[in-house]
């Protein structure tokens, strides 16, 4: 269970520490006016203190409750928390086996894992599921539009 | 008249075999995008935005284009039927759409809604035609300050009327700036807020963002809530088409307004959403049978629509005049625009008629295609939301990865696609306004650029914003929008016991 407060917070930290990353690199860059112009940080440096400050700004409302936020004291429950993970869990382990087993591979495992384990579809059917994506992938990039999508590492050392 | 010339010889262009082709597949696919839920208008052009490389650019357009209208339609399809908006801009539909559909008149809810939706199209099509070289005219005499100005008071005007939070509008905005400052600087060919990784030199392409944000982040969104389509029957009865059509001119005093309030929505970029969320609001307000809205009430399907669609419309008019555009979907289209090699803004009247011509005498036929599709398509469309959502989530999660590597072989793209989800579903979730992010990662590049070259005209000085009349009245203006939340919000805390109870909850507005 996540109170909407937390994930208020959550998010005004992610963005105010955005911000703060902008403002550091930006300062690199030079900021302020120079024989050339305005410098090249100068903009990003400006964006990033208007991140931060409004940032800071969402995090007191985030602390200090409005009426409107006392209405939601719940944002995720804990079954849709459940739920969240069920989809993304499953494709960030997809984007991160792509590199290795190649996008073709990867997303067939994927559309297989996803349907088969928790029983949604019977095996076969997941299975044949799986060959079609890949399948399906492969005919409209490879071939129509001749775009290449990655092979993988394990494809590579079998000299595909 | 100038235009009308011009505009029929745009027919010439838009009305051939191969157009018209593109243009029924571009409105299929786009009622396919409007109708899943996870895929929207601004992901789905994106999707197809590699495939148009090879194009002409007037091909090209009428392709993204039309997938926009049959995205705009299929949306409705969803919302009226299931009750399940298929687009953010289509959630007002629900409100009188499905209880209309779920009382036995569904035929009347979805040619009602067509109907209007056509009407607002057409309103905003009008408006292109006769205002967009007009203000192109206009904007030949821009210099940088100009240019300036106008961007800031376009994005200032997200903060007074998108509706959403206007800080949390102001931190959406900022870090899309940030994102578009990511990579080499255009002016002095530095490398700036790589953060110590390489390959962001190339930048952070507006494609991957949109596919993270409107892509991962819907479909997590809709994943939350596990929603069953129940459906009504989705049979078309064509003689109540008709009788439905034929209806609409007695609310023609709505129409008008919806219109009004769309193209004004549209043009200043408030976007489709925020305009029909307005639309609903003042039609409940002023309608005669106010009380009744959200039983099923015709003026409560009207107004969303008619509203939803000029904006969606008119958001191409400052887009080709100016280079400004009106809505997250026009945005992803001018990124198109700068990778086809044409530059938007005043010149393109110039340079490419056309293209121009071309791309507004489409938006004519376009929209007639878009109605006469969605009508035929509605059972076979609503068949695939009876698909299991188990089973189209993992298939679009597939599509957004393949949609974000495709942009440049790059598989640090589909990593940053994937964190661009959950910022995407965070911010959703808390009303934070996506449209003004990704509008800001798409021209944040050439509003600093238009800055740094006023500063140079200028040497340092900020007086060149007051510099002559245009200039003084539109940054004023974007000030003035800027202050409006704050002013709005001190006039509240003056006349205080108003209770805020009957007021539509106002976070409901961005989605």
């Amino acid at each position: 269970m996540i109170s909407r407060r937390a994930l208020e917070l959550a998010t005004a930290i992610l963005t105010g520490s955005f911000g703060v990353a902008v403002v550091v690199q930006s300062l690199d860059n030079g900021i302020g006016w120079s024989s050339a112009g305005v410098d090249s940080g100068t903009f990003p440096f400006l964006t990033g203190i208007i991140i931060v400050l409004g940032s800071l700004y969402n995090l007191v409302r985030g602390v200090v409750p409005a009426a409107t936020l006392a209405n939601v004291p719940i944002a995720i429950t804990s079954i849709e928390l459940r739920r969240l993970a069920g989809l993304f869990v499953p494709a960030a382990i997809f984007v991160a086996a792509i590199p290795l087993l190649g996008m073709y591979l990867a997303s067939a495992l994927y559309v297989f894992a996803v349907l088969a384990l928790p029983r949604h579809q019977s095996v076969p059917r997941a299975l044949a599921m799986a060959a079609a994506t890949a399948l399906a992938l492969y005919v409209v990039f490879e071939r129509m539009f001749q775009v290449s999508l990655p092979h993988g590492a394990l494809a590579a050392a079998f000299g595909f | 008249m100038d235009n009308l010339g011009e505009l029929l010889h745009g027919f010439t262009i838009a009305i051939t075999v191969p157009h018209l082709a593109l243009m029924v597949v571009g409105v299929l696919l786009g009622i396919l995008v409007g109708v899943l839920p996870g895929l929207g208008a601004p992901n789905g052009v994106s999707l197809l935005l590699p495939l148009t490389f090879g194009m002409q650019p007037v091909s090209a357009i009428i392709l993204l284009s039309s997938m926009y209208w049959g995205a705009l339609f299929g949306g409705s399809v969803t919302s009226i039927l299931f009750n399940i908006p298929g687009e953010p801009s289509s959630v007002a539909t629900t409100f009188d759409g499905y209880p209309m559909a779920r009382d036995g008149r569904p035929t009347t809810a979805l040619a009602t809604a067509f109907g209007s939706a056509a009407f607002g199209a057409l309103i905003g099509v009008i408006l292109i035609t006769f205002l967009a070289s007009w203000v192109a005219q206009v904007a030949l005499a821009f210099g940088p300050p100009e240019y300036f100005a106008v961007y800031f008071l376009a994005f200032a005007s997200f903060v007074g009327m998108g509706g959403a939070a206007p800080i949390k509008t102001v931190v959406a905005l900022a870090i899309g700036f940030a994102i578009a400052a990511i990579g080499i600087d255009t002016v002095s060919g530095s490398v700036r807020l790589t953060m110590g990784i390489d390959e962001l030199v190339k930048g952070v392409n507006f494609v991957v963002a949109v596919m993270g944000l409107f892509g991962i982040g819907e479909l997590l969104v809709a994943v939350e809530e596990e929603f069953h389509a129940r459906a009504v029957s989705s049979k078309i009865e064509w003689r109540e088409v008709f009788r439905a059509i034929g209806r609409l001119p007695r609310h023609s005093v709505a129409l008008l307004r919806s219109a009004a309030i769309g193209c004004w929505m549209g043009i200043t970029p408030g976007g489709p959403t925020a305009a029909s969320f307005m639309s609903y609001g003042i039609a409940r307000r002023f309608s005669r049978r106010g009380r009744y809205f959200g039983t099923g009430e015709v003026e409560g399907i009207i107004s969303p629509e008619t509203a939803d669609h000029a904006a969606g419309t008119s958001a191409l008019l400052p887009m080709l005049s100016l280079g400004i555009p009106g809505s997250a979907t026009a945005a992803v289209m001018m990124g198109g625009l700068m990778i086809w090699g044409l530059n938007p803004g005043p010149m393109l009247f110039v340079d490419s008629k056309d293209f121009v011509w071309g791309l507004i005498a489409s938006m004519y036929v376009g929209n007639i295609v878009a109605v006469v599709l969605v009508l035929l398509t509605v059972p076979v469309f609503a068949a695939l939301m009876r698909i299991p959502f188990v089973i189209i989530a993992p298939l679009i999660v597939i599509i957004c990865v393949v949609g974000a590597y495709s942009v440049s072989n790059s598989y640090l793209d589909v990593v940053m696609m994937l964190g661009f989800g959950i910022v995407g579903y965070l911010f959703k979730k808390l009303f934070y306004p996506l449209a003004p992010l990704v509008l800001a990662i798409v021209i944040g590049d050439k509003a600093e650029d238009a800055f740094r070259q006023s500063m140079l005209m200028s040497k340092g000085s900020l007086g060149i914003f007051f510099a002559n009349k245009l200039v003084t009245c539109l940054i004023v203006g974007g000030i003035a929008l800027l202050l409006l939340p704050l002013v709005l919000q001190l006039a509240r805390l003056r006349r205080k016991p108003a209770p805020s109870a009957n007021e539509t909850d106002p976070e409901k507005v961005i989605i």
